[in-house]
């Protein structure tokens, strides 16, 4: 296997030390099959121990390691070495603070996606031993898309509407909503209703589509969003002529 | 001691989608429908002409002969078609059919799209005695 030499350009923040962040370069020999988080664990692990990043499964599977890496924001444990330059830059994602190099703060998302009820509301709640709640397959694939979000952020770090509109509930928290809005098991749509209906929730989208171009799990949360409108249209034009109240 | 200081990174209201070509494109999108809005405006003229009579409606068709509107009007068109496709194209996001297991394929509602506009255009070619 042939070795490769990279200029791993990371941008820093150490809050005790640094007044804003500033670009550190490492200089990182690679493997061919490496990706940018194996990279930054070299660096890590050989170079410098102070760098800060979040990762876990190394496996795009549980959304750690969101990072913009030359412009893009994208999964360091997906971004694979061999479809970059020798040059690649590597930032905390965009559109939250910086806690430290590449750690973001995630409080404003954590809120938000509380604030959405994101879990299963049934019209009763059993007891275990009277077993699963039952759907079919039809049913199951009205909303599987939407539940394959990793909550990774990269969508956020794109959506313009959240940078200038922070109150936004934006798109990952407005998908998953949508996923147990459509899920047979679930009758908790009012209940989300206030997040999801107002302004700061679907209507605040003006369907710039960025966040479902870089969702790494295909999510779709532009279209989730746009049928999440076409709900509350629908819910508001009912309500006004009195036939609402479902 | 709350040794935490997280650092805010500003973002311009006035050229923040100057930071990326997804932006821009988005950004001419949405100004290119001011040609449209515009031809908009002129059609609705176009109707208050007609109701004021056959000196006003004379004066309006002279008026959109005149070279420059139409130049204007082409622009608009290539703008109505471009706003055309890519509100079509967005269609299937926002509106999923499925059917048992499985949703219509995207382009099929898109191609629905398309055969329903040109219907449209059709009868309207028909009424005005074009085709």
């Amino acid at each position: 296997m042939s070795k490769r030499t990279i200029q791993l350009e990371v941008l820093r923040y150490r809050p005790e030390q640094d007044k804003e962040p500033v670009f550190q370069t490492y200089t990182v020999p690679c493997e061919e099959e490496w990706v940018v988080l194996d990279a930054l664990n070299y660096v890590k692990d050989e170079i410098d121990r102070t760098l800060s990043f979040r990762w876990s499964c190394h496996m795009f599977v549980c959304g750690s390691c969101g990072y913009k890496i030359d412009g893009e924001p994208k999964l360091g444990c997906k971004a694979f070495l061999r479809d970059y330059g020798d040059h690649i830059r590597v930032e905390p994602l965009d559109n939250f603070p910086i806690e430290r190099d590449l750690v973001v703060v995630l409080d404003d998302f954590m809120e938000k996606l509380q604030s959405v009820k994101p879990y299963l509301i049934p019209k009763e709640e059993k007891p275990v031993s009277a077993g699963e709640y039952l759907q079919t397959p039809a049913q199951l694939k009205a909303f599987k898309q939407y539940s394959m979000c990793i909550n990774c952020m990269l969508c956020y770090s794109v959506c313009p509407q959240y940078a200038l509109a922070p109150e936004f509930i934006g798109p990952a928290a407005l998908a998953l909503a949508h996923r147990y809005n459509m899920d047979s098991r679930d009758v908790g749509r009012k209940a989300r209703e206030d997040m999801v209906a107002a302004h700061e929730g679907v209507w605040e989208c003006s369907f710039v589509g960025a966040c479902s171009q870089v969702c790494p799990k295909d999510v779709d949360p532009a279209g989730a969003i746009q049928q999440a409108k076409f709900t509350s249209a629908i819910d508001y034009v009912t309500s006004l002529v009195g036939i609402g109240g479902k | 001691m709350d040794a935490r200081k997280p650092y805010v990174r500003k973002v311009s209201k006035t050229s923040w989608f100057m930071t990326h070509a997804r932006y821009k494109t988005y950004m001419l999108h949405e100004v290119s429908s001011i040609f449209v809005a515009l031809y908009m405006v002129l059609l609705i003229w176009g109707l208050f002409a007609l109701a004021d009579g056959p000196q006003a409606w004379g004066n309006w068709m002279s008026f959109i002969e005149s070279p420059l509107v139409i130049l204007l009007s082409l622009i608009a068109f290539g703008f109505f078609v471009i706003h055309t496709m890519s509100w079509f194209k967005a269609v299937p996001q926002a509106m999923r059919i499925q059917k048992g297991e499985h949703f219509i394929p995207g382009n099929l509602i898109i191609g629905g799209h398309y055969a329903v506009l040109g219907g449209f255009s059709l009868f309207v070619l028909i009424l005005a005695g074009v085709a």
